[in-house]
């Protein structure tokens, strides 16, 4: 994943290095006398919590202050308050800077361009993007050469700011353009700065993500701070479980579906699979991709979590991948089958149909490994070898899954469950 | 901006195509493949591998050069490269492409960035670099380029065998995934449609020969009658192509499937950058409605095929499909309203074909076309299941948690038991031999024979002299003073897979040799199962097993448990233990299928030319067959699993032989001297040197 980083971590690692006017901050926990102090010198501050989400102020958790007892509450109550569902770090109180004029500012990447550029716009908020072109300009940067001086004044008169603000502005939009491309960013943000007639400019609002193939960000020696984040129970034990290796990938993100459990190996194909079977109705509870070759002990848990969160609400099991080069299908698949029977065995039979699809090296013991375990659960099967196409065997799983569920007891295994060939006896006899 | 005019100028047959860091793993694997494919691979370059040769099974194979101005300067003028794959390590990319422009100017005309995790900053900088200097760059992360009339192809497009998905013909497939261009081009053909050029743009958020300057050599390219464009979301890279194609009246028609709409709204959303920058126009949705615009159709149901023909004879735009499969039908819709002949005849038709179906109770609620049926399938699979899954050989046992609990043994307070035999019976009644096989096989031996034939394992298992590796360690364990269970566990922990271990691999032969026979009572003789012939035909396949391993340098699986080092000085070799158990059998009238046909492998190897020698039957292969003569008629009759079958052999060795390992002990605990098995300094060898 790509670093992001908001305000606070503007303020403190980034605007003093780059040399941006930025205006001053404490952070919370904060002595009240320190609070005091600061207001009596600024006048008024604005609390913020420290969240790496928009719509901040939407929320209601931007707050001007003047009062630093007023203050002091505020700092608490919002740094305890989740933004879109997402907990602060913290919170934040910034000095607030007075402005005759705001500009909002982004350098990032751009596809049509394919190069860097910088875009300008005097309207911000959330609808920014719905700007009209004669407020916003978009200047290409020479990723060589970079943002001069001139450039950005350019850019600026476009948008009809002149005189010592534009040349002031213009030195801050070089500073960002420095900060830009030599910690590596993908993209950043501010927005806006606010601005006097007589040309003082702060940074107000920080947004950047570095890219994390770019290893200048790392070059930085800062270790930036680990926001708490909105994932669910299962996408965060599946998130530690990868981590916890690097054999083999174990990539998950909830869907919020309710009738497909799907295991599935792949990149692309994991989302061709997880595509067709969203518009076809077969409700997939996420997506996955858990390719790579991973060894026995390391697919059996990650497959172990899958049913943990989800197998006793699942009405179809899908494990489907293309043809691998290098994953064994035979490892995985025994690794998967005796998940399976584990979670039988402490949680009971379950007798939902499971649809299997997949080629690569070790493909037959593979699928007689799985077979054996399906048939002693009494699971009904249908098993696909690569010469189906995999968009086809989600097609058909994404239809059998959303047929309406049968009463648990009718559906249960019977004693008129199909012939079970290769079952033996389930004891030997003496 | 792009040099090339056409579609060929991006590959075409004759092009010379250099790899950067060749010898990295996936490059020299893609380069070999190509290479059987097209042989358009005419040299390598990676820092400190100067001299090395990729070796290609066709024999063309691949000179490594050091550094790409060596390269270069080495080359004769017709094998100077004018294509370039770049499967340099992300750091190495922008410093490899620009040796490539400094040294290749001139003579390269096309660079192909392979390499994935390259920074966006580098990205966009190769872009800067290559449009100053009239370099094509294709890239980063994409999969290459193939070109299937000229049967020429760049990177890994059509994997391990591009032949087999791409076949001639008239589509052109543009993609942002490499492996869609793939299985697209298997797709098309169940639509009789073959392929022109298949381009794997790249999925990093530059894509730097992107799809409006692709769409744009489509068009122009005399072989593309149609373009299927795979695209996925980010970048306004379709909505400058379609801007483009309205301007320029662009005449060839478009399938297109556009992925990724299931993640919207699910992801973390685009700051205001990218809103501001990339607007409204990135997300799978606002791409799938550009192209629906574009088109001017609704998105493609193949329920509605005639519909759309009368339409699509209208727009003559093309078709968007809603799932990758929708692909042939919209295809042959699209021939229709165009009135084009196929490329070719369809290939078999995309359908379910199920391998293994066992739907149980629930087959009978479903509709019938939920029900699929297995038909015939595809070679090699059809043999393979037949053999490894429907042949029922061995057992198929259930699991559950073992915890505190066993099938093996029991105790009610009174009696202990084996399988459900009392111990205290067993102790009266039958010998130790017996009673061990109980507990390994799960019930009493069948024949009395088996048990002396298994004593007599045990007993040649015992030792074979103080210097094996087993009685090694359990002398260590005297003379460090140890007790002696360590010298048993020490023992047990210095046989293995080669020293003692090998009857495994024996039994896993005999099984495999014996599995597709009719094999019931391996004491018989007269079944009908011809042992030459099986002989022969394993023989056969070892030769041409051992021939292709060492032409490809490595090493090959020996036949297990044939031969020995001590007994191995005639021109026909016998380990005497073995003999020992032969001349049991023979004078008792008895008769082991197994080891008989141990015996005549070990004749057929040396008559075929395999050996130099008729190699002893070992010892293990002895116990083997001992133990495989007892396994087989339960294996059959599914009271006992393969694996446990595998087992009984090495057990047996490890039995015997730690009864060996204790005699060993206390031979050398009583008479050998303290720490007398340690090496003195003066014998040790160093294989280094001293560094500090």
């Amino acid at each position: 994943m790509n670093v992001r980083v908001g305000e606070l971590g503007f303020l403190k690692e980034l605007a003093g290095r780059f040399k941006i006017p930025a205006p001053d901050y404490v952070v919370e926990p904060v002595a009240q006398s320190v609070v005091r102090e600061k207001l009596e010198r600024w006048g008024a501050g604005i609390i913020k919590p420290d969240v790496l989400t928009g719509k901040r102020g939407k929320a209601g958790m931007v707050r001007t202050v003047t009062d630093y007892r007023e203050a002091v509450r505020m700092l608490k109550q919002v740094a305890a308050t989740e933004v879109s569902g997402q907990q602060p770090r913290t919170a934040y109180m910034v000095q607030s800077v007075p402005a005759d004029l705001e500009v909002f500012s982004a350098i990032t990447y751009h596809s049509g361009l394919l190069g860097p550029s910088l875009t300008l716009s005097l309207e911000g908020g959330v609808d920014i993007e719905s700007v009209a072109d004669s407020a916003k300009a978009t200047i290409p940067v020479c990723v060589f050469r970079g943002l001069n001086a001139y450039e950005a004044s350019e850019a600026l008169s476009k948008l009809g700011l002149d005189g010592q603000l534009n040349a002031n502005l213009a030195r801050c939009l070089v500073s960002l353009w420095d900060l830009f491309i030599s910690t590596g960013m993908l993209s950043c943000e501010i927005n806006p700065w606010r601005v006097t007639r007589s040309g003082e400019v702060h940074a107000c609002d920080f947004k950047a993500t570095f890219d994390e193939n770019n290893r200048k960000f790392r070059d930085l020696g800062i270790q930036w701070p680990e926001y708490p984040t909105n994932e669910t129970p299962f996408e965060e034990e599946m998130k530690d479980w990868a981590a916890s290796s690097y054999r083999g990938q174990a990539h998950v993100s909830d869907l919020g579906g309710k009738r497909i459990l799907p295991i599935l190996f792949g990149g692309g194909a994991s989302t061709i699979i997880i595509e067709t079977l969203s518009q076809l109705g077969g409700d997939p509870i996420f997506l996955s991709d858990f390719g790579g070759n991973p060894p026995y002990e390391r697919m059996k848990q990650t497959a172990a979590i899958c049913f943990k969160h989800y197998l006793g609400e699942a009405t179809l099991l899908l494990i489907l991948g293309g043809k691998a080069n290098n994953t064994r299908i035979d490892v995985t698949f025994a690794a998967i089958a005796d998940a399976l029977q584990e979670w039988v065995d402490e949680h009971g039979p379950r007798d939902i149909p499971v649809v299997v699809g997949r080629g690569g090296p070790g493909l037959i013991q593979g699928l007689g490994q799985l077979k054996k375990t399906l048939d002693n659960l009494g699971m009904p099967y249908v098993f696909f070898g690569p010469d189906t196409p995999i968009t086809m065997v989600a097609a058909y799983a994404a239809e059998l899954a959303s047929l309406p569920a049968e009463p648990q007891a009718e559906a249960a295994p019977s004693t008129d469950a199909a012939p079970q060939t290769d079952a033996a006896p389930q004891e030997v006899t003496s | 901006m792009i040099k090339a005019k056409s579609l060929s100028d991006l590959l075409k047959k004759g092009d010379r195509v250099a790899v950067s860091n060749i010898t990295g793993r996936e490059a020299s694997a893609v380069s070999c493949v190509s290479q059987v494919y097209c042989n358009n691979v005419v040299a390598g370059w990676s820092l400190g591998k100067a001299g090395r040769t990729i070796t290609v099974p066709s024999g063309d194979d691949i000179p490594v050069f050091g550094q790409f101005d060596q390269m270069m300067n080495d080359l004769p003028e017709d094998k100077k490269p004018n294509k370039i794959i770049v499967y340099s390590p992300p750091e190495a990319v922008y410093g490899d492409v620009k040796e490539v422009i400094e040294h290749g100017k001139g003579q390269v005309e096309t660079m192909y960035v392979i390499t994935e995790n390259v920074s966006i900053e580098v990205t966009a900088k190769l872009r800067r670099l290559c449009d100053q200097e009239g370099f094509d760059i294709v890239g980063c992360n994409t999969l290459g380029v193939i070109n299937v009339h000229d049967q020429v192809r760049v990177g890994a497009v059509g994997g391990d065998s591009p032949a087999e998905s791409f076949l001639p013909g008239s589509a052109c497939i543009l993609s942002n995934s490499g492996n869609m261009v793939n299985t697209i081009a298997s797709y098309l053909q169940s639509a009789g449609l073959g392929v022109s050029y298949g381009v794997a743009t790249g999925k990093d958020p530059l894509i730097l020969t992107p799809m409006k300057r692709l769409l744009g050599l489509a068009e122009r390219d005399e072989r593309t009658k149609l373009i299927v464009l795979y695209v996925e979301p980010g970048g306004t890279y379709e909505h400058e192509a379609l801007e483009m194609a309205r301007a320029e009246g662009f005449t060839k028609p478009l399938l297109v499937y556009v992925a990724g709409s299931f993640a919207e709204g699910k992801n973390v959303s685009l700051g205001h950058a990218g809103a501001v920058v990339e607007g409204n126009l990135t997300t799978a949705t606002a791409k799938m409605a550009l192209f629906d615009e574009y088109l001017g159709l609704p998105v493609f149901n193949p329920d509605h095929q005639k519909e759309f023909v009368a339409q699509l004879a209208q727009t003559r735009r093309g078709l968007r499909v809603n799932t990758l499969h929708d692909l042939v039908p919209a295809a042959a819709t699209l021939l229709a309203a165009m009135e084009w002949e196929r490329d070719m005849m369809p290939k078999s038709p995309l359908v379910l074909k199920p391998w293994l179906v066992n739907l149980g109770p629930l087959a009978g609620k479903l509709p019938n076309r939920l029900v699929p049926h297995v038909e015939a399938i595809i070679e090699p699979y059809g043999s393979l299941i037949k053999k490894y899954i429907h042949s029922g050989l061995g057992r198929t046992p259930s699991r559950q948690s073992m915890r505190n609990a066993s099938h093996a043994s029991s105790n009610d307070g009174v009696t202990p038991r084996v399988w459900g035999y009392s111990l205290l019976n067993q102790m009266k009644a039958h010998s130790f031999v017996k009673s061990v096989l109980l507990y390994w096989l799960g019930e009493p031996v069948r024949y009395e024979f088996e048990a002396r034939l298994f004593e007599m394992s045990l007993i040649a298992a015992l030792t074979n002299g103080p210097g094996t590796i087993s009685a090694q360690g359990a002398k260590l364990c005297a003379s460090a003073g140890n007790d002696p269970h360590v010298a048993m566990m020490t023992t047990l922990g210095t046989i293995g897979e080669t020293h003692g271990g090998n009857g495994r691999l024996a039994a896993k032969l005999l099984i495999d040799v014996f599995s597709n026979t009719t094999l019931v009572d391996p004491y018989r003789r007269d079944q009908g199962i011809a042992l030459d012939e099986l002989a022969a035909a394993h023989v056969s396949t070892f030769k041409k097993h051992k021939a292709a391993a060492k032409e490809a340098g490595i090493d090959y699986a020996k036949v297990p448990c044939l031969g020995h080092p001590v007994f191995n000085k005639a021109t026909v070799n016998h380990d005497p233990r073995e003999r020992i158990i032969s001349a049991y059998l023979e004078e008792n009238d008895l008769y082991n299928i197994f080891l008989d046909f141990y015996h005549r492998l070990a004749k057929e190897l040396y008559s075929q030319q395999a050996t130099s020698k008729v190699h002893a039957v070992n010892v293990d292969a002895a116990i083997t067959c001992v133990l495989m003569g007892i396994a087989w008629p339960r294996l059959v009759e599914k009271q006992m699993t393969v694996e446990r079958a595998l087992d009984l052999p090495f057990l047996a060795f490890a039995l015997g032989r730690v009864a060996g390992g204790a005699g060993e002990y206390l031979d050398h605990r009583e008479t050998g001297t303290e720490m007398d098995m340690r090496v003195p300094v003066a014998e040790c060898r160093t294989l280094g040197r001293a560094r500090d």
